[in-house]
């Protein structure tokens, strides 16, 4: 499995709501921290690993490129990847890949991100994720898709919210040490998450991170480098990630499957068997609280729907016997969403590394996880490092495949040199003494100086779109206007499949028809949606579901009328409520709505 | 499967956007940068001793070695066309009532260059090379903007 790949350094802006510097000033600050804590330089830099969420949070297109300078790339190989919110914990997957095949053998790990540029809100880069024909005529935002998956995981497994909401006090709380945090507060109640507005039930205010924007760096170094850099390198031991399909309606919304396939492949190569055992502290990714336990559980950390009582009997507390978000994760220390899931594999290097001060979970962990979820709302990336790397356990075999480890003492190819740095046979470096940055770069902007300040600019988005229908949507809109729900059938796994398409994801054939399915269906999971994206208030608040049609084996996002939103259960029969035949356009919109259904037919 | 699309305008499509504009702040440099510009009518630049670059506009960091900068070097106002372009369309293929000449310029003291409109391109070709002046607005209609910079005027002789 190559050679193997350590952390080394570390560092990170704060996180604030909206920060004077630049995003490349950001990125510079955080990568310079990174370096200056194991005191190196960008002389000592092979490649680049750069990661950044969306564009359109900061407003620059083909934001890496702009990015590459503040993250020390000018002369070097870099690239920017992306998996959405998932990009952070993806960045230390690449940085393992890069170093490990052999490719450098010092890389600088940089995430930024300034959301703050969006305005009025960040949601407005989110419209597009949802489908342009089907999904965004209905007037959808984010949050529904967070307050459709939370509702159906509570409802599956009769949680408690005050449970849930246990997530946000215990992050808020330990963010309270953190230096970067946006959000720590040491005296937050379960009552203040259950009393903070709702936005679209089950989701209210508190159970969301906050807009944020931040930086953060890594330096990562192959095996016979990184022993030269530091006396207690953190082994990046498994990596792994794994995508579940962009039809998020198709998705089981209660178990995150991706998770799980890209936990298994990480503990895979590190040798972690017992996860619950071999695993000492988590920092899974917390944008909603309900997520956090969402991936505990995909993390197989615990059984399926067994999290939220960890979570309000203690055992993810720092002091707890599975530490989670030690850090105070995204809903405590902020959300500038690349940076915040680079800052979980800063956390657990730190953590590791007893260098987490206040922070520090007690009993000397030697393992951790984290993980992060993204793209279109699919992807799992996980990150396993440890502080005895693959020297033990069954991963130590696979191991022995790779190339010999270079004599640390050599100079040959890919050594590194550090002027003035001693022997490594004799040196006990000063590096492992150190704490994270106490006084972190980034400077908040107040409203009235974020609005004043000199030399700033606001410019519009000054492009629209066309979006085609394609072929398989184009039939089901012309079936919507004959007063027909029509799927597309796969004979490889005998599914039919609403929204159609023309292939299988699956099977990764072509469909073989359509199949004309039910008026009518089942809610599988629903909101009570009180804002818009824009976060005005919706009055009356709208109420979107995803539906499983009848006959088919797809749910169908959309939303329901003639019923009041006390009187809606996940399991309800519904049907279809069609504008008038000279009203239809062959929308989405031809379905006016779905209501209770109303006896036979 | 896929047929060929004869009539485009008669293909099903949606129309949309991506509803946000965005709001930039020049960051730490950049502040320095616009209240000089306003206020003193200078155009700052940032020198990095160990790369022995000037940097201008200012940055705040070396792009090639990490180090800190300032705003410590004043450039300008005196300086050579690095190239131009003469501009007939808009950006969505409109004809222009004038065309308008852009043109990267380093200022004197600066090692890089940067781009503005070029004034009064008049009777004489543009030459690359040629020796240009920093034209600023008035200092009453200065607001600290790039625009507090009216463009590059070509002035007589090539630039040393």
């Amino acid at each position: 499995m190559g050679r193997r790949v350590a952390v080394v350094g570390a560092g990170m802006t704060r996180f604030v709501r909206r920060a004077q510097e630049t995003g490349k000033e950001l990125a510079w600050e955080a990568a310079r921290a990174a370096l200056g804590s194991c005191e190196l330089t960008l002389d000592d830099i092979d490649a680049v690993c750069l990661t950044s969420a969306p564009d359109a949070f900061d407003g620059v297109h083909m934001k890496g490129e702009y990015l590459s300078e503040g993250a020390g790339a000018w002369g070097k190989p870099c690239i920017r990847t992306y998996v959405g919110g998932g990009s952070g914990v993806f960045a230390g997957i690449q940085a393992w890949y890069t170093v490990a095949s052999g490719m450098a053998d010092v890389a600088l790990v940089v995430a930024e991100e300034k959301m703050s540029s969006a305005q009025p809100h960040p949601q407005g880069a989110f419209l597009t994720i949802f489908d342009s024909v089907l999904e965004r005529p209905l007037g959808p935002n984010l949050l529904w898709i967070f307050a459709l998956e939370m509702n159906r995981y509570m409802t599956v497994y009769g949680l408690d919210k005050r449970d849930i909401a246990t997530v946000a006090v215990k992050n808020k709380r330990n963010a309270a040490g953190h230096p970067s945090a946006l959000l720590g507060q040491a005296d937050i109640t379960v009552e203040d998450v259950l009393a903070s507005e709702t936005l679209a039930w089950p989701v209210q205010r508190l159970d969301v991170s906050p807009i944020s924007d931040g930086a953060v760096a890594l330096v990562v170094a192959a095996e016979g480098v990184a022993e030269r850099i530091t006396d207690r390198p953190v082994w990046i031991e498994g990596v792994g990630w794994n995508l579940d399909t962009a039809y998020w309606t198709n998705r089981d919304l209660v178990f995150p499957e991706y998770v799980a396939n890209a936990a298994r492949m990480a503990y895979d190569m590190a040798g972690v068997t017992e996860p619950r055992k071999q695993i000492h502290i988590a920092e899974p990714y917390d944008p909603f609280d309900y997520k956090e336990l969402h991936h505990l559980e995909g993390l197989l950390l615990f059984d399926k729907g067994k999290a939220p009582e960890a979570a309000r009997d203690g055992v993810l507390n720092r002091d707890g016997d599975l530490p989670s978000c030690p850090s105070g994760g995204l809903l405590g220390v902020g959300n500038p969403i690349a940076a915040a899931g680079l800052m979980k594999l800063a956390e657990l290097f730190w953590q590791l590394r007893g260098e987490a001060g206040v922070r520090q979970v007690p009993g000397s962990p030697e393992r951790g996880v984290a993980q992060a979820w993204g793209d279109l709302m699919q992807v799992g990336t996980v990150v396993v490092m440890g502080t005895e790397g693959l020297r033990r356990g069954a991963a130590a075999g696979s191991s022995s495949a790779g190339p010999t480890p270079p004599d640390p003492g050599s100079a040959g190819p890919g050594s590194l040199t550090v002027g003035t740095r001693p022997d490594p046979g004799t040196a006990v470096t000063t590096v492992s003494a150190r704490t994270p940055p106490v006084a972190p770069a980034g400077r908040a902007l107040s409203d009235v100086e974020f609005r004043a300040a000199i030399g700033a600019v606001e410019h519009p988005v000054d492009a629209r779109y066309e979006w085609d229908t394609g072929v398989a949507v184009g039939g089901f809109l012309e079936g919507l206007g004959e007063g027909r729900l029509l799927g597309r059938s796969c004979s490889g796994c005998g599914r039919v499949l609403v929204p159609p398409r023309m292939f299988c994801e699956r099977c990764f054939r072509g469909t073989d028809g359509w199949v004309e399915v039910e008026t009518t269906g089942t809610v599988q999971t629903f909101s009570v949606c009180h804002v818009a994206w824009d976060m005005q208030p919706l009055d009356p608040p709208q109420l979107p579901a995803v539906i499983a049609i009848d006959g088919s084996d797809g749910g169908l996002l959309h939303v329901l009328g003639e019923v009041e939103p006390g009187e809606v259960t996940i399991g309800m029969a519904v049907e279809v409520v069609w504008r008038n035949v000279g009203e239809r356009t062959g929308s989405i919109l031809d379905i006016a709505y779905f209501r209770p259904r109303r006896g036979e037919g | 499967m896929l047929e060929k699309i004869t009539l485009p305008g008669e293909v099903r499509r949606w129309p949309g956007e991506i509803p946000v504009r965005h709001r930039y702040t020049p960051g730490r440099a950049g502040e320095v940068f616009f209240t000089a510009l306003r206020d003193g009518g200078v155009i700052l630049g940032s020198r990095c001793a160990r790369c022995d670059v000037v940097y201008a506009p200012a940055r705040s960091f070396c792009e090639r070695c990490f180090a800190e900068l300032s705003a410590d070097a004043e450039v300008g106002p005196m300086g050579e066309l690095v190239s131009f372009t003469i501009a007939f369309v808009d950006v969505d293929g409109a004809q222009l009532d004038e065309p308008v000449v852009y043109g990267l310029a380093r200022l004197e003291g600066a090692d890089t260059a940067f781009l503005h409109r070029v004034l009064d391109a008049g009777e004489e070709p543009l030459e690359i090379g040629q020796r240009v002046e920093v034209v600023l607005r008035p200092e009453a209609e200065r607001t600290g903007s790039i625009l507090d910079i009216e463009g590059f005027r070509p002035v007589e002789g090539s630039a040393g």
